[in-house]
């Protein structure tokens, strides 16, 4: 092996991550929301060539979601209220799971709850089945005991979050976080303290659409997260700060749909990405970003995708 | 469903009277797939950015040639998505989706005969079936209304194919048939019904929940293709939410217009 040249390395070589103790074949993972519960993706990608899955999030019990309209395209992306319209935590163990573990991409259910006790619930669920890697909490939801303000807005009630589900859990848990907060570091640092094993960012940023017409919003629900290339920056954004504040890992996302797009992130400290809004316009980006992560590192002389991470030049 | 680039072979535009704009996209793929009819694509220019996502198009046409599919759209320039297809030239390229979403059911017309409805740009979605309940000499007759005479989609294919006998205009400005809504000529020719007849329909909102309660009320079936706004088309962006009846507390869940549909029973929605 250690005379093996960059040259020979395979793409498995080059691009398998450690994340939290668990062995990813590749840095692509597909975001929660965006691919369904990964087998709605089997007939356009090979699901053994991504690094991870993360699932629509799944809540304890099953849920019916927001009334249409539910998205609108923006300029470079779009704005969506779908209302976290799930299966249930207990269906997707049952229907999905089986079939979903017999790939090689990692599973990890993405997890909401409206309380505390609700998260709690959710993993409880989900702790049963088989072949899951580790959990992604979505911590942008209304806290509806706390005022209903989110979670994520609170680095307090975000921690709380984190440190309950982290006692109930034997699998990792990433926490996702909300760019709709005033500090992306003070965030990342509570929930680390609180017991992360690693992080995502970022949930989409909460946006808004008017017909000029009829003078309603766009979506029923008013407001809608933004996602697609058009939060791109923000998210880089987030995520260089959020690895300078914590040592635990950090996942980026936002607006990837390009080698590019993932490298940008990579560099600016993220140990893997997750392929969002793309996987509607362009379903097989996520496999074209791999294949491309691989020549990336063949021509820098990387013998790791690893070795990339947080290496970001700040030196004039 | 595959995920391809096809070839523009032909973009005509038009416009009518009442200055709405078409477009009709003939499109080489160069993969014979199997297109049913109701079915659609989801379809944007291969170049450029803009519109980030695809717009849903019924299959007007889908005809077998050698190895490749000449498939072709009907649209109507309505935002950013339909203007960008607008600008397409022909040997420009374009991502195609397709074919997605449920078919309309012919397995009720035995004995009976097919009253197809469409309302503007909803015609292309009836077309190909007319064509299979033409092929399966089930005795057809179509209705489609519009603002104008100009906003009558492609009129003259089905005229073509079923026969001018077999089909019923109507239009606002009363520039060509019937003035008025297309619903009119469709509850008369209920009233004079000689066998039991199935409803298929296509077009705005508001004309499908009219041809849903004529259906209810003259005891017909009717099978509605319907729209909505999607960024994927196939079931995972989970935008394209419609009210389906369901026995549960609220009396309804919501499912996917693109993989529960496009073509739903109208007894089964709960508008």
């Amino acid at each position: 092996m250690s005379n093996q040249t960059i040259e020979e390395k395979s793409p498995t070589d080059l691009l398998a991550i450690e994340i939290a103790g668990i062995r990813f074949p590749n840095p692509i993972w597909t975001a929660s929301g965006t691919c369904g519960y990964g087998l709605d993706m089997a007939e356009l990608i090979d699901l053994d060539r991504l690094g991870a899955i993360c699932t629509k999030g799944l809540s304890a019990r099953p849920l019916r979601g927001n009334p249409p309209w539910r998205i609108v395209e923006t300029h470079g992306g779009m704005l969506n209220a779908i209302g976290l319209q799930n299966i249930g935590a207990r269906a997707f163990i049952n229907e999905k799971l089986p079939l979903l573990r017999r790939y090689q991409a990692r599973v990890i259910p993405n997890v909401f709850g409206y309380t505390i006790d609700e998260y709690i619930e959710a993993i409880r669920i989900l702790e049963d089945g088989e072949g899951i890697a580790g959990y992604e909490l979505n911590i942008s939801c209304p806290n509806v005991k706390a005022g209903g303000e989110s979670f994520a807005n609170d680095p307090r009630q975000a921690a709380e979050v984190t440190a309950a589900v982290r006692r109930v859990s034997t699998r990792p848990v990433i926490v996702k976080l909300s760019p709709n907060v005033t500090s992306i570091a003070a965030s990342a640092l509570a929930v680390e303290a609180a017991g992360a094993d690693a992080l995502s960012l970022i949930n989409t940023a909460i946006g808004m659409a008017v017909d000029v017409n009829t003078r309603r919003p766009r979506l029923a629900n008013v407001t809608g997260g933004l996602s697609g290339p058009a939060i791109k920056p923000i998210a880089v954004r987030c995520v260089f700060q959020a690895a300078r504040a914590v040592r635990i890992p950090i996942i980026g996302i936002g607006g990837i749909a390009t080698i590019i797009d993932a490298l940008e992130f990579i560099i600016a400290g993220a140990s893997a990405v997750q392929v969002g809004t793309a996987n509607f316009y362009d379903p097989t980006a996520s496999m074209k970003i791999i294949d491309g992560l691989a020549d990336y590192c063949r021509q820098h002389g990387l013998r790791s995708i690893g070795e990339l991470v947080g290496t970001i030049r700040l030196d004039q | 469903m595959i995920d391809t680039i096809a070839r523009v072979e032909e973009n005509e535009l038009t416009e009518s009277a009442s200055r709405r704009r078409y477009g009709r996209l003939r499109l080489r793929i160069k993969v014979p797939i199997a297109v049913q009819p109701g079915q659609f694509a989801m379809i944007r220019p291969h170049a450029g950015e803009e519109p980030l996502l695809r717009r849903a198009m019924a299959f007007h046409r889908a005809d077998r040639q050698g190895d490749h599919l000449l498939a072709e759209f009907i649209y109507q320039i309505v935002g950013r998505g339909t203007e960008a297809l607008a600008r397409l030239r022909i040997n420009d390229e374009v991502d195609l989706l397709g074919p997605l979403g449920n078919t309309f059911d012919l397995g009720e017309t035995a004995g009976t005969e097919a009253l197809l409805v469409a309302g503007g740009a909803g015609s292309p979605a009836l077309h190909m079936l007319a064509g299979q309940l033409n092929a399966r000499a089930i005795p057809t007759r179509f209705f489609i209304g519009g603002a104008s005479s100009g906003d009558l989609c492609a009129l003259a294919d089905f005229i073509e194919l079923l026969g001018a006998e077999r089909v019923t205009t109507a239009t606002i400005d009363g520039s060509r048939g019937v003035t008025g809504f297309v619903t009119a000529p469709l509850e008369a020719a209920i009233a004079r019904l000689e066998r039991p007849a199935v409803i298929y329909a296509c077009g705005p909102d508001p004309m499908l929940h009219r041809v849903a309660r004529i259906a209810a009320e003259s005891n017909l079936p009717a099978q509605l293709s319907l729209e909505a706004p999607m960024a994927c088309g196939f079931g995972i962006c989970v935008g394209c939410a419609v009210p389906v009846r369901h026995d549960c507390p609220e009396g309804f869940i919501y499912q996917k217009v693109c993989t529960d549909g496009p073509v739903f029973r109208s007894e089964t929605l709960a508008w």
